[in-house]
């Protein structure tokens, strides 16, 4: 009766001592969203606060554990080239400004400074991910666009790492319907990709618009998820598995074409990525663009080459079917 | 305890697929990290078998667009992913699984302005290399008076009628390039603390600020590493440097003389970038011995740093 008196104690001291630990070692959470018609994120916090948002539906509140996590959301200028002030800068700022303990727009601040100790995860959304890439790949003096309208550097020393959702790293081959006036037979989701504005033109998936043109690897590693939901039309235009909005190839930062077809069996491992380092990948989800980012689509997960799930022990093959029933934000809670 | 033992191996062998343990990803982002802090964000080892990132970058990649159903994919790509003002633009098509009639592109600017139209070829002459052979080749010189103050984007919008009827579109591009400076085709090398210095020299006909990159071959050919460098410059004939730090010449076990494949130049400073043409087997260094070359870590403070903040999550 004492021994199990004893072992029920030291549990519970175990348990305590992980919640304490969890607590104590979590990093705040940065959202950075994706492209948008309007500069309504830029110019509002409550935009870019329910860009993440779908009726009931909350990415950022499950992401968190139901805000248990310290958060910062930032709002850029979607509509603007990937690499201009009111883009790359707005969001290079306010990661600085987060990691001084500065509030977002909506009062929201990290627990922690980087000065006290902190750490800083970015989870970004579609084209937020263009926006990372090239704020990391120009941190260094060597770098070709070293510093380019904000200090890329001190996010490049301060943050830990990327997480990114349905990313636009090769681009999308959306933004080459919608610009090549191709989008009637396409029909893009209006959401996202409304017209050949200076956001898409730039996310087009030729080289001369590409952001490993003008950066060089990220400094910090960018972890890949992505959706292969189709989006009727919009998905007919796309090569290989999409989320209705981007394509593989852009999802998972593959070398080679920005318009490769690829599927969960067969998408580029953790070897053949559009740089030589930075990039790896985590899984991907039976989601579409817009499921990425409001969790409103409890779907199937499943494993790709190089990725974080484990069958048995070991990394589950390609394909395989690893959850029936998880939205791309309660998967990020299983990462910290 | 036996029989315990049993039950929870049963359980475990059905468990269902699991994520990696919570920490993983902290702990895997903080290897990777030690691992990059050997060198300098500035001068990266090649593995065995990886790409030459400098060429990688300056190869244009074909933009695929499949017709209906998936069928009779149209693609197009450029000759490089940037052409110097003044040399033609080289364009390529190709209709996979289907026979095309006839092949037009428009090349139309960033403000949608059209600013030419053109037809591709298949006839084996001029650029286009076989004919009959399904790629289809065009050749354009830019209008006079579109010289842009740095380099401006273009796309190249294709157009395809097939035999039967049906119509292809796709979409590329490239760059117009105005660089401020070029390379000068002269070279020399250097060992400076432990690490090869590669001195290029440039000629400077506007300042601005300029960004160099290059990769280091073996003798045998394997891509050994790479380094990248940035300056302000005014003009004239400047040098600048590319340091190949040393722990990659015994990483990778290869001696003297060195091979720089590649080396791409740029003129930064404003978006995009004008990009020179890229530079293969610019120069052969002396026969550095391995002895030469530092051996010790760089020791990355930046990402030391990150690996231990990590470390601790």
């Amino acid at each position: 009766m004492r021994g199990r008196r004893l072992a029920a104690a030291a549990v519970l001291a175990l348990a305590l001592f992980a919640v304490a630990g969890q607590a104590s070692a979590q990093p705040c959470l940065i959202f950075v969203h994706g492209k948008q018609t309007n500069t309504n994120t830029y110019t509002s916090y409550s935009s870019a606060r329910n860009y993440w948002v779908n009726g009931s539906n909350d990415f950022i509140r499950t992401a968190t554990k139901e805000f248990a996590t310290p958060y910062y959301v930032i709002g850029y200028n979607g509509t603007r080239p990937y690499w201009e002030s009111q883009s790359a800068g707005e969001v290079a700022n306010e990661i600085v400004n987060a990691t001084n303990g500065g509030a977002d727009a909506g009062g929201r601040r990290c627990a922690t400074t980087y000065a006290n100790g902190g750490t800083f995860w970015v989870v970004a959304h579609s084209m937020g991910n263009t926006v990372m890439d090239y704020i990391l790949g120009n941190n260094d003096a060597s770098d070709p666009n070293f510093n380019y309208n904000g200090p890329y550097d001190q996010v490049a020393a301060r943050i830990s790492l990327v997480i990114s959702t349905g990313g636009a790293h090769r681009g999308s081959q959306g933004a080459d319907a919608v610009c090549g006036n191709n989008n009637l037979f396409c029909n893009f989701s209006a959401i996202f990709i409304q017209s050949c504005d200076d956001a898409t033109y730039w996310l087009r998936s030729s080289d001369d618009v590409q952001v490993r043109t003008y950066a060089n690897a990220p400094a910090k590693t960018v972890w890949l998820t992505g959706g292969y939901e189709a989006i009727f039309g919009a998905s007919a235009c796309l090569s290989g598995e999409d989320d209705g909005v981007v394509q593989y190839a852009s999802i998972f930062a593959c070398n080679g074409s920005a318009t490769a077809s690829y599927d969960n069996s067969n998408v580029c491992n953790n070897s053949n990525k559009q740089e030589a380092s930075g990039f790896r990948n985590l899984d991907a989800c039976h989601e579409n663009h817009d499921d990425e980012r409001n969790a409103s689509d409890s779907d199937v997960r499943k494993a790709i080459p190089g990725g974080n799930w484990l069958c048995n022990g070991v990394p589950c093959a390609p394909n395989t079917t690893v959850q029936s029933s998880m939205t791309t934000a309660r998967y990020i809670t299983l990462l910290y | 305890m036996r029989k315990t033992f049993g039950i929870v191996m049963i359980v475990l062998s059905a468990m269902p697929a699991v994520a990696q343990e919570r920490s993983w990803l902290a702990r895997e982002t903080a290897r990777e990290y030690r691992e990059q802090a050997r060198f300098p964000e500035s001068s990266r080892a090649l593995r065995p078998g990886d790409a030459d990132p400098v060429k990688e970058k300056r190869t244009a990649t074909a933009q695929t667009q499949a017709g209906p159903e998936g069928k009779g994919a149209l693609s197009v790509r450029a000759e490089s992913v940037s052409f110097e003002v003044g040399r033609p633009i080289r364009l390529y098509a190709t209709v996979e699984q289907g026979i095309a009639l006839e092949v037009t592109g428009e090349i139309v600017g960033a403000a949608g302005d059209l600013v030419a139209t053109f037809a591709y070829a298949d006839d084996g002459r001029g650029i286009d290399r076989k004919a009959g052979d399904g790629t289809w080749s065009a050749r354009v010189r830019m209008p006079e008076g579109l010289q842009p103050e740095l380099a401006a984007s273009y796309m190249v919008k294709v157009r395809s009628r097939l035999l039967d009827g049906d119509i292809r579109e796709s979409m590329g591009g490239f760059l117009y390039s105005n660089p401020a400076a070029h390379l000068t085709g002269r070279y020399r090398d250097e060992l400076r603390d432990g690490s090869l210095v590669i001195l290029a020299e440039v000629d400077v006909t506007r300042a601005g600020r300029f960004h160099l990159a290059g990769t280091l071959y073996s003798m045998a050919g394997e891509p050994v590493g790479t380094a990248q460098a940035a300056a302000e410059l005014e003009p004239g004939r400047q040098w600048i440097e590319l340091s190949f730090y040393g722990l990659m010449f015994h990483d990778r076990e290869v001696a003297g003389p060195y091979r720089l494949g590649t080396v791409a130049f740029a003129t930064t400073g404003g978006m995009p970038n004008a990009l020179n043409d890229l530079v293969e087997n610019a120069h052969v260094t002396r026969a550095w011995k391995l002895e030469q070359m530092t051996e010790r870590p760089f020791g990355n403070q930046r990402l030391l740093e990150a690996a231990a903040r990590l470390e601790k999550q």
